[in-house]
């Protein structure tokens, strides 16, 4: 088992690399993968999990689209959202809807870096920004 | 002496003895004070009048001095005049000299302390501008900021009342047809 850091990095990413299948995550190989390991309880188990642990929560980031409204969508809605996404993205994006009335009106798509912003907030703080004012 | 009176005497005309006669002339008396006369005349000039002529030419000589000095007294003096005349004149161009000099001195210093003061007030002046606009452009940066703080508060209640479900979805749907064209 590692003992350095580099050697941990590199031992994760090649379980990791295991576990995609097509460019997706496979959830069962993941799980697989973490009961071997606690199993085994070999030296540097933990910090091998904590690194399989941040490349999976790296990996759920790309492929989970927070989507924010102000108002609860409708469900025919969502389905076009989630529908749009996946032509975007592929087929193991998953659509995380949250409500936040401080959006005042519309909705926003963040997926990694990528943002699609349609809010009355963001227009705002584009109002707010030709007025020279940081934060709306 | 007495031939010359016997001579007299024995004149033929004999008006001189008339005469001698009216006038009571005794011819040897005469004669003696005459000669006494004579006797007093040298002593005079001998013992009296030789030592007072010589402290008159003394006293002349003294005098002659004193108006030779005097005279060199006074021509030292108008010498002296002219000397002090000329060391005034000279004094005074002089002085005219240092005078003007300095007034020269004192207009170029003016001069000098006026550009000075004029740079001076001139940079105050333009800082003072140069406050005063960024003083200006603060407040009006201020202002702008008060008033889109205003209105962006004003827009978001007016916004949030007005907003139906129809709006909502309307936004919504602008949004996914967005990532539509995206895709």
């Amino acid at each position: 088992m590692p003992a350095t850091l580099a050697q941990v990095r590199r031992v994760t990413k090649r379980l990791f690399r295991w576990c995609v299948v097509n460019d997706r995550l496979e959830e069962k190989r993941a799980r697989a993968v973490i009961q071997r390991v606690v199993n085994a309880k070999r030296r540097g188990y933990v910090a091998v999990l904590s690194e399989f642990k941040r490349l999976l929560a790296i990996e759920s980031v790309k492929h989970t689209a927070i989507i924010d409204s102000a108002v609860p969508l409708q469900i025919d809605l969502q389905t076009r959202i989630s529908d749009g996404l996946e032509r975007l993205y592929g087929q193991g994006i998953r659509a995380r809807f949250v409500q936040n009335p401080d959006l005042i009106g519309g909705i926003r798509i963040r997926v990694s870096s990528d943002v699609y912003d349609g809010t009355v907030r963001s227009r705002l703080a584009a109002l707010a920004a030709s007025f020279g004012i940081r934060s709306a | 002496m007495n031939a010359l009176i016997s001579l007299m005497v024995a004149e033929p005309t004999g008006q001189v003895q008339q005469i001698a006669k009216t006038f009571g002339v005794d011819w040897p008396h005469l004669v003696a004070q005459i000669i006494s006369f004579c006797i007093v005349c040298f002593l005079l000039h001998r013992f009296a009048y030789k030592p007072v002529l010589q402290i008159l030419a003394q006293r002349q000589q003294l005098i002659a001095q004193d108006v030779a000095d005097r005279e060199k007294i006074k021509a030292e003096l108008e010498h002296a005049e002219a000397e002090r005349r000329r060391i005034v004149l000279q004094a005074e161009d002089k002085a005219t000299k240092v005078i003007e000099e300095a007034h020269a001195a004192a207009a170029r210093l003016l001069e000098k302390e006026m550009q000075k003061a004029i740079s001076v007030a001139e940079q105050v002046i333009t800082k003072a501008r140069e406050a005063a606009s960024l003083e200006h452009d603060r407040m009006l940066a201020e202002l702008k900021r008060e008033i889109g703080i205003l209105v962006i508060e004003a827009t978001a209640t007016i916004t949030r009342k007005m907003l139906t479900a129809d709006d909502q979805r309307r936004m919504a749907e602008e949004t996914v047809k967005s990532l539509a064209r995206a895709a």
